[in-house]
């Protein structure tokens, strides 16, 4: 006679004949938020997707989805304001995730380890498209219509790729061996690039558009915005993104014993860094802005990236934040010194808000030159036609088509409301997107979750844990070669991806599984197609809605059942 | 993906000619509940649910599942010792906690289970909701008959653990001398008390559970009284007194302590007690969705302690890290509402119940000193992947 080791057995559970599910007024659904970064990112990543693959222990996945969005993660991890990690939802809880510095570190390591592009779906019919401008944008857009098949030539008045990048941001904050790298890797897809070559007049421009099916225009600003106080202009006087870009290539600057510099952008600091490392002792910057604080607005804070920002004061420059310059003080052609005068930006009778100076607040401040840096706008030789005389392109839509023009595409610094160099690297990934459409004869659509709030995330779920910052240079070993911001040990890298919240997307954790009193949440990583490991078994849910407040990530959601 | 209707149609007719085995426990109406056996499921699997049609939403692919979902119930990587299809209230904590206590347990025990909301919703006739033996008697005996069982057991030589069921009614009160027995007998049982704080079954009458001030329908709000004029009975001391080699607290809001629990107590032989702490929505007049954040409130106000007991020896604590007011979840239950109104009684009595709250957290040494992996907000952080349990 078999002997049975346990002592007994049931039948299975008859009770499953009952089909709770009726009960239920309500019902929870997989919802896939995008994660606040992913709305704030000018490029369009999805920093909560690839921090996943990250967290998952994958690396080189975490960086092949970065790379089908931006093929530049090297450089915009160094150089990028990086809203997204304004936005990132654990602000409200202890501090942003380091998404920046991950991004680099994921850069650096495709460097390294020498990774290629993730493939494309190439397409059946592959078309010549011009790209104008080697810049972030136009080398965004040559990529991905290169990695899906296209023939692709990419023209640039200058002998190398890279744009702005190359002439205008400092070494200290953008090494060029990485730029390098990265510019390398997308022109060996396949691109002819062709430096040296400008378009001259708007035959240039119509021959391009002959010869290809399609063009994108990423020509960026060159020309600085016309700068006088009253009227008045010191004779000596240049724009700062010139001498920005002279120090670039020849390593010289002027060094008066003082200088103001008039503007807040990127330009503007990384100038004043850049003097007073050269040995200017006083560097006034005047700027309309607000530095980031109680009283300032965070619509009105200086378009910087923080970091740098931070870095800058450390080194010394003196900011006058919410001041213009209201008058030159000069002795013949020469200047002594300016006047500066309060001012904010505040809506006036139609609720559109306009600068205002408040009379009294009159300031005098001595200085031995005056730089502008305000701003540049599209230099108009060879597009006259197309710019009609303003400053900027005026795209009608986010993929940069221009009206009346089907096979035109414009996007970065030409279109006047961008600034950065990810809305740059988004711009010509739309664009190419349209641009592949376009080939094909179809329409662009446009693709948008909603953005998760934090008081969807359940926090109970979560540990404070410290930010881990990059190493930074201290003030007195900065040089004008080298880099000032350290990477992340691989370590902390891995840690501080392990911070991320997973806004809005399934973190894998059980907790519905877990806590369903009803057994009916499944748990399958084949049937749950949603990028989930769940599915609810609406036979026996009750919809007592446990799992959606439990989900730490707000990923489930209620929903009226019927 | 989806299973084309003439697959999945076939699982009724396979099921029909596969007879029935009713090889099962002593419940009363098992044998009834047995003869639809394994077949139930998928026999109603199919109809409703292809023609409910691929699922529209995202998530929603289960819709479309139709008769693979009895094979996707079946392969869960965890035994599901308390099944679904049981009438538990929407959001009941103590339908959770005996799923996680059977999830914990496996498949080799046996349970007796006193008269209570568990019983009554798991086994409505002819159906049960168990997968492993299963036996109710009356309200007051179910740590006798567990006795019993076990003794039975141990004549015959079998290792199955046995598992005695009950709520507060019938372990604090009802069949506390039964439970008493048990223990004094040094049966190798482990009891496992749901821990709802009221007589829910019957229509929240108070128990000695019911903890103090809180409004029941035999102690409401109202001119005369705050609720429960007495002091919720401390069972758990009145258990270790019996010099058992474990007795326990856990909380359903924790779910990773609460098998650790199940676990540890049913390897020890001998008499084992665990106190599982289970809101009730209708009786506790919360929404069913917040059961999990008013446990978890309970043991981070310090309000319901997650302690551990080894022959009358304190042998560990869940700690809180940061205690937070007792208001914070008294305001998320309609039992407590009369606490907040203008009535200078109710800062009395919520004073009161803080200093409660505070003298658990004194007794117990709840404070933790530093942030600890397992102390209240450490114990249920996530990872990606999982829990680390």
């Amino acid at each position: 006679m078999p002997v049975l080791t346990r002592g007994a057995y049931a039948e299975p559970g008859t009770s499953l004949a009952f089909k709770t599910g009726d009960w239920r007024t309500m019902r929870p659904v997989h919802k896939h938020w995008a994660a606040p970064c992913h709305g704030a990112c000018p490029a369009g990543e999805d920093a909560q997707e690839w921090l996943a693959r990250f967290q998952e222990g994958h690396p080189r996945e975490a960086w092949e989805t970065i790379a089908h969005i931006n093929p530049l993660p090297a450089v915009t991890g160094r150089i990028c304001p990086h809203p997204c990690e304004t936005a990132c939802n654990r602000t409200h809880y202890d501090s942003p995730i380091a998404i920046h510095a991950l991004e680099r570190w994921l850069g650096d390591q495709a460097i390294l380890n020498n990774w290629s592009f993730p493939g494309a779906q190439g397409v059946a019919e592959p078309a010549a498209v011009a790209v104008v401008g080697a810049g972030p944008g136009g080398l965004s857009c040559a990529y991905q219509l290169a990695r899906r098949g296209h023939k692709v030539t990419l023209i640039d008045a200058l002998p190398e790729p890279g744009g702005l990048l190359r002439s205008a941001i400092p070494m200290t904050r953008l090494p060029r061996d990485v730029l390098d790298a990265e510019i390398g890797r997308i022109l060996d897809l396949g691109i002819t690039f062709k430096p040296h070559t400008r378009l001259g007049d708007e035959a240039d421009l119509a021959r391009l558009r002959q010869e290809h099916r399609a063009v994108f225009l990423a020509p960026g600003i060159g020309l600085a915005k016309n700068w006088s106080v009253g009227g008045q202009v010191p004779t000596d006087h240049r724009p700062a993104l010139e001498l920005l870009k002279e120090f670039i290539a020849h390593g010289k600057v002027p060094t008066p014993a003082s200088v103001i510099i008039h503007g807040g952008g990127n330009t503007a600091v990384d100038l004043a860094r850049v003097m007073k490392r050269a040995g200017v002792a006083e560097v006034h910057l005047v700027t309309a802005s607000g530095l980031p604080g109680p009283d300032t607005e965070p619509g009105d804070i200086l378009n910087v990236v923080p970091r740098e920002l931070h870095e800058a004061i450390e080194e010394g420059i003196i900011f006058h934040p919410h001041r213009t310059i209201q008058r030159l003080l000069m002795r013949g052609s020469k200047l002594m010194g300016i006047e500066m005068v309060s001012l904010r930006k505040l809506p006036g009778a139609s609720g559109r808000k306009s600068r205002v100076a408040f009379e009294g607040t009159e300031t005098i401040l001595h200085a031995d030159m005056v730089i502008p840096a305000i701003g540049e706008n599209v230099d108009p030789t060879g597009f006259e036609a197309l710019l009609g005389g303003a400053p900027y392109f005026r795209p009608a839509d986010e993929w940069g088509r221009l009206p009346g023009h089907p096979d035109l595409f414009v996007g970065g610094d030409a279109r006047g409301d961008r600034g950065t160099a990810a809305g740059a690297i988004g711009d010509g990934r739309k664009a190419a997107e349209a641009i592949d459409l376009f080939l094909a004869g179809q329409e662009p659509v446009h693709q948008r979750r909603p953005t998760l709030p934090y008081d969807h995330l359940n926090m109970a779920y979560y540990e404070p844990a410290p930010r881990r910052e990059p190493p930074v240079l201290p003030v007195e070993q900065r040089t004008d070669s080298d880099e000032i911001e350290g990477p992340l040990p691989d370590a902390e890298a891995r840690a501080e991806a392990n911070r991320c919240l997973s806004c809005g997307s399934c973190l894998a954790c059980d907790n519905c599984w877990t806590y369903c009193p009803d057994n009916a949440v499944i748990k399958t990583i084949e049937q749950a197609q949603d990028g989930s490991h769940y599915v609810f078994d609406y036979e026996y849910c009750k919809g007592c809605g446990m799992c959606a407040t439990e989900c730490p990530c707000g990923y489930i959601v209620m929903e009226e059942d019927h | 993906m989806a299973k084309t209707p003439e697959t999945a149609k076939k699982a009724p007719s396979k099921a029909a000619s596969k007879p029935a085995k009713a090889k099962t426990a002593k419940a009363g109406d098992a044998k009834s509940g047995g003869a639809k056996g394994k077949s139930a499921a998928p026999a109603e699997t199919p109809s409703r649910k292809v023609a409910a049609g691929v699922g529209t939403a995202p998530g929603v692919d289960a819709q479309a599942l139709g008769g693979e979902l009895a094979e996707l119930r079946r392969r869960q990587p965890r035994f599901r010792g308390l099944e679904a299809g049981h009438r538990a209230c929407q959001g009941c904590g103590e339908a959770l906690g005996a799923r996680l206590v059977m999830e914990a347990a496996g498949p080799d025990v046996m349970v007796a289970n006193a008269t209570g909301c568990l019983e009554v919703f798991t086994t409505p006739w002819p159906q049960s909701a168990w997968r492993v033996p299963w036996i109710h008697s009356l309200f007051e005996n179910a740590a006798a008959v567990a006795s019993g069982m076990e003794a039975a057991l141990k004549a015959r030589g079998h290792r199955t653990k046995v598992m005695a069921f009950g709520g507060d009614g019938s372990t604090f009160d009802i069949g506390f001398q039964a439970l008493s027995g048990m223990l004094e007998r040094t049966h190798n049982v482990l009891y496992v008390c749901f821990d709802n704080e009221a007589y829910m079954n019957t229509g929240i009458q108070r128990s000695s559970s019911t903890p103090h001030a809180a409004a029941t329908t035999t102690s409401p709000a109202g001119s005369q009284r705050m609720g429960k004029r007495h002091l919720k009975k401390d069972l758990l001391q009145i258990i270790a007194a019996h010099h058992v080699p474990y007795a326990a607290s856990a909380s359903v809001a924790y779910a990773a302590d609460l098998r650790r629990k199940v676990r540890r107590a049913i390897e020890i032989e001998g008499p084992t007690f665990l106190l599982l702490h289970v809101p009730c929505p209708l009786g506790w007049g919360h929404d069913g969705a917040k059961t999990i954040e008013i446990a978890r409130l309970a043991v981070q106000t310090g309000l319901f302690p997650v302690v551990e007991l080894e022959r009358n020896e304190l042998a560990g604590v869940m700690p809180i890290r940061q205690p937070r007011p007792v208001s914070d979840y008294l305001k998320l239950q309609n039992r407590f509402r009369h606490l907040f109104g203008n009535d200078h009684r109710a800062r009395q009595e919520r004073e009161h119940l803080q200093a409660l709250a505070d003298h658990n957290i004194a007794t117990y040494h709840l404070l933790g000193e530093e942030p600890d992996p397992l102390d209240t907000e450490g114990a249920d952080t996530v990872r990606r992947g999982g829990l680390i349990a």
